[in-house]
């Protein structure tokens, strides 16, 4: 049975560091797991790289990384955290971002003296187009256009809202 | 045959749960074989699921770890807290019923094809 050498465990932690893996004892558990298949799996005269390779590869799909943020999210669903769909998320963005300059609006219709009407005047009207339509251009830029560049919130992820982390966008992968 | 991973993904904690109940403790190597074991390789456990639900149920309190030193690498051994247990009790009551139900609903659609 291939024993591993104290700087090959070094080199599989540092690896699992470099790859994403923050959460200390989740490192620690998946580097005792490596060890144990590597251990198992390599003959003594066997190539370490090779086996670490191929052992590592079939821990994910993507990358190595998705371990980390499926921790993340589990914990954090816990923790009071709350999970949003990406137009949920997108609805939450608009009624914080244009909704005060509508109520605005309508706080003005409802005290307006009954000489002026329903007629909005155009220092009200205005004043909330020129402040809501920045916000509202880039809502409606990062909503219609999800594939484009390197997309904010893709299509089909969710978003994770709370404390620590405060947002989290959650790829399509996981999020399904 | 092998079970598809969305099949398994909402049993996996009853599961983990039901091994910590039937063994003292487990680290996770030994949980994936063991279910590989007892299933003769029809469930296999992967890493990207058991390691992010075990880090969930500690979390949650619901397991208790204790760490073993082997050289330079930490052996980490997780068994049922108090809550666990009662959770698992639980867990498994519901699955059962749920397996019930699933088996009634799938009779019922046979006969009616």
């Amino acid at each position: 049975m291939y024993q591993l050498s104290d700087h090959q465990i070094d080199l599989i932690l540092y690896d699992l560091q470099q790859r994403g893996i923050e959460t200390e004892s989740l490192r620690l558990n998946l580097l005792d797991h490596i060890c144990i298949l590597i251990e198992e799996n390599l003959e003594e005269d066997g190539d370490f790289s090779q086996c670490y390779a191929a052992v590592i590869r079939s821990f994910y799909k993507q990358e190595l990384k998705e371990l980390e943020d499926e921790a993340q999210l589990l914990m954090a669903l816990h923790k009071g955290h709350i999970l949003l769909g990406r137009n949920q998320f997108f609805l939450l963005l608009f009624v914080l971002l244009i909704g005060p300059y509508i109520a605005y609006d309508l706080v003005w219709m409802m005290n307006r003296s009954p000489a002026t009407g329903w007629r909005l005047p155009f220092e009200i009207w205005g004043s909330t187009f020129i402040f809501a339509i920045y916000p509202l251009l880039v809502l409606l830029v990062l909503f219609l256009t999800p594939d484009r560049f390197d997309p904010l919130i893709p299509r089909r992820s969710k978003v994770l809202l709370g404390f620590k982390p405060f947002i989290r966008i959650l790829p399509v992968n996981m999020a399904q | 045959m092998t079970y598809s991973p969305e099949l398994l993904k909402g049993t996996l904690k009853t599961i983990v749960l039901k091994l910590l109940m039937d063994h003292k403790k487990m680290y996770g190597y030994e949980i994936t074989q063991k279910v590989k074991e007892l299933t003769q390789d029809k469930i296999q456990i992967t890493e990207g699921a058991l390691y992010p639900t075990l880090h969930a149920l500690e979390a949650d309190g619901l397991v208790t770890t204790e760490v073993e030193y082997i050289g330079k690498r930490v052996r980490k051994y997780y068994s049922l807290s108090p809550a666990g247990k009662a959770t698992s009790r639980e867990r498994l009551k519901e699955l059962t019923n749920f397996m019930d139900t699933m088996i009634a609903l799938l009779n019922i659609k046979s006969k009616m094809a």
